[in-house]
């Protein structure tokens, strides 16, 4: 709390010496990122756990399908030395398998169990990692992935209700296209700025 | 010439008889309907300003009930997810007849905010009949009262019959009910 | 000795929100127990992708429905660590005021709660007769009940109206007034103490091994661990409070502890609107171009002091329009899932409901 400085410090030092990192970044004097290769992830937990770093919050991932990858991120706090630490992994997107980290932090056992539902990551070493948690009786790919469409999904199983149509479209008319497309031409040029 | 001293009433048939009592029983249920407690989702939290001594709900003569197999009313609060909507039938088939529904909120009527979810259906009609919409996201506790006070009118002009509808449509509400949600009844219940 | 399986199903009069507990008893003791979540999901992380970062103060109080405060908290802050800009000054005393109101509404329906498992409904309708008049204080200031929309990336939407100081000290004068009445009825009350009174006990060893924060972790261990004073967000380090903590963990001194958060938020109150600078409340971001208005690449975490323990958000952006990934780390995750797997087995039937209601389970930030 008093010199917080002196606690990213000696993160930062205690990461460099054990570990070959691939990137870190300070968010703010109470949050710092490593990223890290997926043999090491398990090392740094048990040398963090040792420094104190004793309560797992968060354990979730994230997709990018570009680059054929699934990024795992495991968040960590000290009630003592308050810092958040992210530790971050990227694992193949085709058939993800991670070691499970149960035998180090015990809550993670169900934060594992629905990353397998809503991904399709694997964990072996969590004794029940396949059955179902949240979703019941599902018959498609796990939904947070970027390839599944909720909308397509929605629309094919639950009805709408039909509502009259009696309004006009008034964006059809012809004699007012010179304008739209003048419209559409200034709003492209603009496109990714921050007006601040 | 006719007697004036006694002139024997006109002898009714079954079906006048059996409309009568039910008109008598229709005064004494609007007057006293008892809702299930079941808070489905998020409008349930306009539901304890309502029960408690903020716009209290027992002048109209309703008050909270804790089985289904006495209540009157069955209240959905809110959307429903699928998981939400097996629990719902059967709690629904598991009442006394006649029964009435009231839908809270948008989403009942049209999907309300989560049209667009995988999870979430999206017009309550198809799955089990409503007698009363109340709109609003969330509605205001008066609006509730106001939806209360509606059902009640509904039944005096013997418009809310939602459950005669669905013993007599009985095939289709089952259809749309196994084309959404795949098994109604859940072969392992204990997810074991 | 047969085992018989039961359900403390999604309708009970004792349960809060819609989960179901699964339990295998014998006699009166719980041998095995579940808690089967999922009946509220709706797919909010996959919903958030899917509209632009101003279009979602929209979606996200609906996370967590007697709170939804602090669900904007943490996605304004989020979204302002992106960006990498600071908020005017009298907008972070009226984030302060809001988010007390809210902590003092969900403390008082907790302890109202404590009404259905043990058979006392009178602590129900005293405790949802204040709160309503806090719903009704809301409904000055921001327009809407319960779902406020009123803290956005970039400050609070409009100023505090002329005249609601009067309005809220009122309350806050007869709220303390009815606080002795409060403790008479509900924990003092020798018929309820004797349900709650050494049972279902936390020792410290399980709040390591579980993740549990909050009140559980401040009433076992004994000492502030309060993200308000350990890592102090929106001013909260220019205003003086305690936070109370207790050694020996049962559901007593967790509702104790709850009861002097009370007293504790009604003196922030206070001292915010005696303190409270003049000045403009929000920077417009976005203003004007609506649909082309992107936050630069970066991945954060903002949590929040709920009533519930830490609460946060884990945001991840490209540099597009929409966000790339939301997680919501809900603050009953641990105590709501494990814990119930393994420390409600060897307690009684009737304990089952008290643990979900004094370790603060809300179903609906565990299924989002």
């Amino acid at each position: 709390m008093m010199n917080s400085m002196s606690n990213v410090e000696f993160l930062k030092a205690l990461m460099t010496q054990s570990f070959k990192l691939v990137e870190t970044d300070v968010i703010d004097q109470y949050q710092v990122s490593f990223v890290l290769k997926q043999d090491d992830v398990h090392q740094a937990l048990i040398t963090l756990k040792n420094a104190g770093w004793i309560q797992m919050s968060y354990l979730s991932a994230i997709d990018w399908p570009d680059e054929n990858k699934i990024e795992l991120v495991y968040i960590l706090m000290n009630w003592e030395r308050p810092v958040h630490i992210q530790i971050r992994t990227k694992v193949d997107r085709n058939d993800p398998v991670m070691p499970s980290i149960i035998n180090i932090y015990p809550g993670a056992k169900y934060y594992e169990r629905e990353c397998y539902e809503f991904f399709g990551v694997k964990f072996p070493g969590n004794p029940d990692y396949e059955k179902q948690l949240i979703l019941e009786v599902w018959d498609d790919m796990p939904p947070l992935r970027k390839d599944f469409d909720p909308k397509a999904y929605s629309d094919k199983k639950f009805t709408k209700r039909e509502y009259k149509e009696d309004y006009l479209v008034l964006s059809e008319q012809n004699n007012k296209k010179e304008k739209r497309e003048e419209r559409k031409t200034r709003a492209e040029s603009l496109k990714g700025g921050q007006k601040i | 010439m006719k007697s004036t001293k006694f002139t024997p009433a006109r002898k009714l048939s079954k079906e006048e008889v059996d409309r009568k009592w039910w008109e008598i029983g229709d005064f004494f249920r609007r007057n006293s309907l008892w809702m299930l407690m079941y808070c489905t989702g998020c409008c349930a939290i306009e539901l304890p300003p309502a029960m408690t001594s903020a716009y209290d709900m027992e002048r109209l003569g309703m008050g909270p009930m804790a089985t289904p197999r006495q209540a009157d009313i069955l209240l959905i609060s809110g959307y429903l997810s699928v998981k939400s909507l097996r629990r719902v039938i059967y709690t629904y088939e598991q009442m006394g007849e006649p029964k009435y529904v009231v839908g809270l909120g948008s989403c009942p009527i049209n999907g309300g905010i989560y049209h667009d979810s995988h999870a979430v259906i999206n017009q309550l009609d198809q799955y089990i009949p409503v007698d009363t919409y109340v709109a609003g996201c969330m509605p205001n506790t008066e609006s509730v009262m106001n939806g209360f006070v509606d059902l009640m009118e509904q039944i005096r002009n013997k418009t809310a019959n939602g459950w005669v509808k669905y013993k007599e449509n009985y095939e289709w509400y089952k259809k749309n009910q196994k084309a959404a949600l795949g098994e109604v009844i859940i072969h392992d219940e204990f997810h074991e | 000795m047969k085992q018989m399986k039961l359900f403390l199903g999604p309708q009970h009069p004792g349960m809060h929100g819609n989960a179901s507990v699964h339990l295998y008893v014998d006699g009166d003791i719980i041998k095995k127990s579940f808690l089967l979540p999922g009946m509220l999901h709706r797919g909010f992380e996959k919903g958030m992708e899917r509209h632009t970062w101003i279009n979602n103060i929209s979606l996200i109080p609906r996370v967590c429905v007697v709170e939804p405060d602090i669900n904007e908290m943490a996605f304004a802050m989020g979204t302002e660590k992106l960006l990498g800009i600071e908020v005017p000054e009298r907008s972070h005393w009226i984030r302060m005021i809001i988010l007390e109101l809210a902590r003092l509404s969900i403390h008082l329906m907790a302890y109202g709660g404590l009404g259905g498992p043990t058979g006392n409904y009178t602590l129900m309708y005293h405790a949802h007769a204040d709160r309503n008049s806090i719903l009704d204080i809301f409904e000055q200031i921001t327009g809407h009940r319960v779902y406020h929309q009123y803290i956005v990336p970039g400050g609070v939407r409009k100023d505090l109206p002329k005249g609601i100081e009067k309005d809220i000290h009122a309350f806050l004068d007869s709220l303390e007034k009815r606080y002795e009445e409060y403790r008479d009825l509900g924990i003092e009350n020798p018929s309820i103490v004797a349900r709650i009174k050494d049972t279902i006990m936390l020792p410290e060893a399980v709040v390591w091994e579980l993740g549990v924060t909050g009140i559980g972790m401040r009433s076992a261990v004994g000492k502030p661990y309060d993200l308000r004073k350990v890592m102090p967000y929106a001013r909260y380090d220019q205003v003086e409070f305690e936070v109370p903590t207790s050694i020996y963990s049962d559901a007593r001194s967790r509702i104790d502890c709850k009861l002097k958060e009370i007293i504790q938020s009604i003196s922030i109150i206070r001292q915010c609107l005696a303190k409270m600078p003049e000045g403009p409340v929000r920077i417009p971001l976005g203003r004007g171009q609506s649909m082309r208005w992107t936050v630069p690449k970066g991945y954060v975490y903002s949590p929040v002091e709920s009533s519930r323990g830490e609460f946060g958000y884990y945001m991840v952006s490209n540099g597009g329009t929409n966000p790339w990934r939301v997680g919501v780390r809900g603050a009953s995750y641990p105590q709501g899932l494990l814990g119930v797997e393994k420390y409600l087995p060897g307690t009684r039937l009737d304990d089952a409901a008290l643990w979900i209601d004094t370790m603060g389970v809300c179903s609906p930030e565990i299924d989002r």
